[in-house]
């Protein structure tokens, strides 16, 4: 990375911190209570909402119902919380439906609460971000119509405070929730103050509801009661983030959810009888401005604005409202990384979840969650009316199962008292389980078919890539492997000649040092045959046919040499580059030569060795063909298996001056496991295994190499490389995702070659 | 924080900032002396963090070696005929007592150190 792009990162992002800087960041519960609860409390600002158009269908008469509707709302939620105050006590490393389920009902439903879960919090973001959307809105009507464009852009603010790491955010998030806590208290206190004498009427009450309905029945309470379970969501964020908190983690928790329950009741019980005292009516966004020809205010706003006349202290509550809303988000962007670190260490889902970037968070996990709630904001236009409707399925799910897992937790453990635990999260399972039913059935026209259906989908991937991974496990753990003839005449060389030139010296001067049974060069233009022959009369060069430079042609020319060696013998394809840039792009500028080195690595028996070279590095008046006398060769390994020892059989058929297996801790348990297998199965290499303590194996893997010296010239360092190939390609974005990115840093380090040693995983 | 504090933060890279709290970690210990002070051939106590760990099972014999680093140098502890790791970890803390060498690249070599391993001041 360059200076500057570096300046830019830190100031977006912050500084790079070491990994022993991950403890300092766990939280004091008066910060942990924002962080963890802003989705929690700010599904009160649109809860109410819900349940008034569903009601509003049926007439004005049915609106009076929003009260009793609120109040079993209020009891369910408190019954969830009750039952995961005994969660967070009986998993203080953090139990999250995931963990629960999986421990305790297996791997089935274990995937279950995964795949709804991953979906809610994609859900989490969208909903809350369109809801503060529209907190915004209400108070400034004139921005309906950037309302998408404006719900992007706080994803993607979100999205960077998370890469930054929670704790700076942590700070930052607890002004909007404690505003937002502090501004509904005002709300509620002063509306009921107000109706003493008299309410005062929201600008809605006299508005026109045409029932749509005939008659209020069953169904359409059933239904109110599911819009407004709402409520609900967000409550489970604290047991996934117990390791969070200070110590004594489980008690500050389960402290920290009471409270959190406390407070989300409480709110949502006061906005509802308020609404209800103020006539608040609620119609579908697209009708009322059918109706009225304006853009229709939140419920919360209406009341906030009949309650205070507009003026100040109605923009503080939209401001405040807007910010919990959208800083809500911030929960699913902790939790949706942490549990696909989690679903990747168990092998369910691609490794790369498992890394944590430079500032100790979990990076490609908050890239992927904030690209999908973009979709689906843009998709759905931001009408949070239509996103509702796909939420509460997967939320309810979890709860389910997870509270289920706790009765078997319990069933197991048999701690004191377990019997009075089991029953609390028994009830609370049977009660979720019922609304689980309760709102699929009411919402699964409305667009909760689209979770119901992505849910398997998501299951039966979980599942095929596990069964991958463990067939990869099983068949690099087998001993049956031969080793193959490592004396360097069983290396044969082959160098494709792009052009004459200092690279393509480089790579003469390295077949030279290496001592190969035989090397050959394939070129496409018959004008290279006279330099060639000054440059290197020793190596014949076969000038393809047909004239033009042809992958195919030079491919068969491979093959053909590959199938006349034995099966013990290493073909050496090196390809000879000039960079002309320090830029990425160079990748791209040679096509050809790319296709060429990707579809030879899937070819059985061959290496494939690049030689770059920046244009300015060259010194023209030193021979570029002269014979390196130190090799270095460093294998990057990360477990001992068949592609290692492989890969190590083929370093020491170049005959380097020194030869190591080099490993960078990331994870201290894998690292520790590499080590005590070297001893034990006595490899006959030194192995080396350095820290990176900033999580950056390239970084790390370049400051190692500098060490070296190394100038292309007298002393070149050889990465090589150990890749697996699997026999369906759209397997391979599960595999060698490090040796992808070491390469594309070594590229322009100074005399530096890296070398593919594919190993070719059958799968049978 | 405050605007300087902010831009001194900025204009440090993160290796110094490391340095400076491996620094502040090993002053915490008692009777250490830094690994830049140390004089060959003389005993000492000293500590620092695993940096690197280097296993080589050539010639027979099991050699494990562990670079520590401190904020002001590095040292090598070469444990000779051990067959397991037995809690040497990267980024431990390692305190260890005996009489450094001059290596064969100039590092300091401590062979077969009394030691202690210790939680490193970033591995909890």
């Amino acid at each position: 990375m360059s200076n500057a792009q570096a300046a830019f990162k830190r100031l977006v992002l912050g500084r790079p911190m070491s990994s022993g800087e991950l403890e300092h960041t766990l939280l004091p519960k008066i910060i942990a209570l924002p962080i963890f609860s802003s989705d929690a409390l700010s599904s009160v600002a649109y809860a109410t909402q819900e349940i008034l158009l569903v009601l509003g269908l049926v007439g004005i008469s049915a609106l009076a119902h929003v009260a009793p509707i609120a109040l079993a709302v209020g009891s369910l939620l408190s019954i969830v919380v009750i039952s995961y105050r005994q969660t967070v006590r009986a998993y203080p490393s953090g139990g999250g439906a995931y963990i629960v389920a999986h421990e305790n009902l297996g791997v089935f439903p274990g995937l279950l609460a995964a795949s709804s879960l991953l979906i809610d919090y994609v859900l989490t973001v969208s909903v809350s971000v369109v809801a503060g959307v529209d907190a915004i809105v209400s108070a400034s009507p004139g921005l309906h119509r950037f309302d998408v464009e404006i719900a992007l852009l706080f994803v993607a603010f979100v999205a960077i405070a998370n890469l930054r790491g929670v704790r700076e955010s942590g700070t930052f998030f607890a002004i909007p929730t404690y505003g937002f806590i502090l501004s509904m208290y005002v709300l509620i206190g002063t509306g009921f103050v107000r109706c003493l004498g008299g309410c005062p009427v929201a600008e809605s009450a006299h508005l026109p509801l045409k029932p749509e309905v005939s008659a209020l029945s069953l169904f359409i309470l059933l239904k109110a009661f599911a819009a407004g379970t709402t409520a609900l969501t967000g409550v489970e964020a604290i047991s996934n983030g117990v390791p969070a908190f200070r110590y004594p983690q489980s008690k500050n928790a389960a402290t920290t959810l009471a409270v959190l329950g406390t407070i989300s009741i409480s709110m949502f019980l006061g906005i509802s009888w308020l609404s209800h005292l103020m006539h608040v009516r609620y119609l579908d966004e697209a009708k009322y401005l059918a109706l009225t020809g304006h853009a229709e205010r939140s419920v919360i706003a209406q009341i906030a604005f009949g309650v205070f006349h507009g003026g100040p202290i109605f923009y503080f509550i939209q401001i405040m409202t807007a910010g919990i809303l959208i800083l809500a988000a911030n929960t699913a962007f902790a939790d949706f990384p942490r549990l696909a670190s989690i679903l990747a260490r168990d092998r369910f889902m691609p490794r790369q979840f498992m890394n944590r970037g430079d500032r100790l968070v979990f990076s490609n996990g908050i890239i992927i969650l904030a690209t999908l709630a973009s979709l689906l904001i843009a998709v759905f236009q931001a009408n949070l009316n239509h996103l509702i409707q796909l939420y509460l399925v997967g939320v309810f799910i979890s709860f389910t199962l997870s509270q289920s897992g706790m009765v078997v937790h319990w069933k197991r453990t048999r701690e004191r008292g377990w019997q009075r635990s089991a029953i609390i999260n028994g009830f609370g399972a049977v009660m979720t389980a019922v609304v689980l039913t309760v709102v699929v059935i009411t919402k699964f026209a409305g667009g909760a078919w689209i979770v119901v259906c992505a849910i398997p989908v998501l299951i039966t991937l979980m599942r095929s890539i596990n069964k991958h991974y463990d067939s990869v496990r099983n068949e690099l753990a087998h001993p049956e492997r031969r080793p193959l003839d490592r004396r360097p005449g069983n290396q044969h060389v082959i160098i494709v000649v792009p052009d004459v030139d200092a690279a393509v010296s480089r790579a003469i001067g390295y077949a030279r040092s290496v001592r190969a049974a035989d090397v050959v060069a394939i070129a496409a233009d018959p004008a290279y045959s006279a330099p060639w022959h000054r440059l290197a009369p020793e190596i014949p060069l076969t000038v393809a046919p047909g004239g033009h430079p042809d992958i195919t042609q030079v491919r068969e020319f491979i093959h053909q040499k590959r199938a006349e060696l034995s099966e013990n013998d290493f073909l050496t394809v090196m390809v000879p580059e000039i960079l002309e840039s320090q830029h990425l792009i160079e990748v791209f500028r040679h096509p050809r030569t790319y296709r060429l080195k990707s579809g030879l690595i899937r070819d059985r028996g061959i290496q494939v060795l690049d030689i770059p070279l920046l244009r300015r590095q060259i010194d023209p008046k030193v021979d570029q063909a002269h014979e390196p006398a130190r090799n270095y060769a460093f294998v990057l390994v990360s477990g001992v298996h068949n592609a290692t020892l492989q890969a190590l059989e083929y370093a020491e058929t170049l005959r380097p001056v020194d030869l190591r297996a080099v490993s960078f801790g990331l994870d201290p348990e894998a690292t520790q496991r590499l080590g005590d297998d070297w001893l034990r199965d006595r490899i006959p290499h030194p192995l080396e295994i350095e820290d990176s303590p900033f999580r950056d194996i390239g970084l790390s893997l370049v400051q190692y190499l500098r060490q070296f010296r190394p100038d292309g010239l007298d002393r070149v360092v050889t990465v090589v490389l150990p890749e697996f190939v699997v026999t369906k390609r759209r397997h391979q974005i599960l595999h060698n995702q490090t040796a992808l990115l070491v390469k594309r840093r070594l590229l322009f380090e100074p005399g530096i070659v890296t070398v593919s040693v594919p190993y070719h995983l059958s799968q049978s | 924080m405050s605007v300087s504090n902010v831009i001194e933060k900025l204009g440090r890279s993160p290796e110094d900032i490391r340095a400076e709290n491996l620094r502040g970690w090993v002053a915490s210990i008692d009777h250490v002396t830094t690994l830049a002070t140390v004089i060959p051939r003389k005993r000492t106590r000293v500590a620092g963090v695993i940096q690197n760990i280097r296993i080589d099972p050539r010639n027979g014999r099991d050699a494990i070696e562990a670079t520590i680093i401190d904020g002001t140098d590095k040292m090598v502890a070469k444990w000779l005929g051990r067959s397991s790791l037995s809690g040497i970890q990267l980024g431990m803390g390692l305190i260890m007592e005996g009489v450094p060498g001059a290596g064969p690249d100039g590092t300091l070599v401590m062979l077969n150190p009394e030691y202690v391993l210790v939680p490193g001041p970033e591995h909890g």
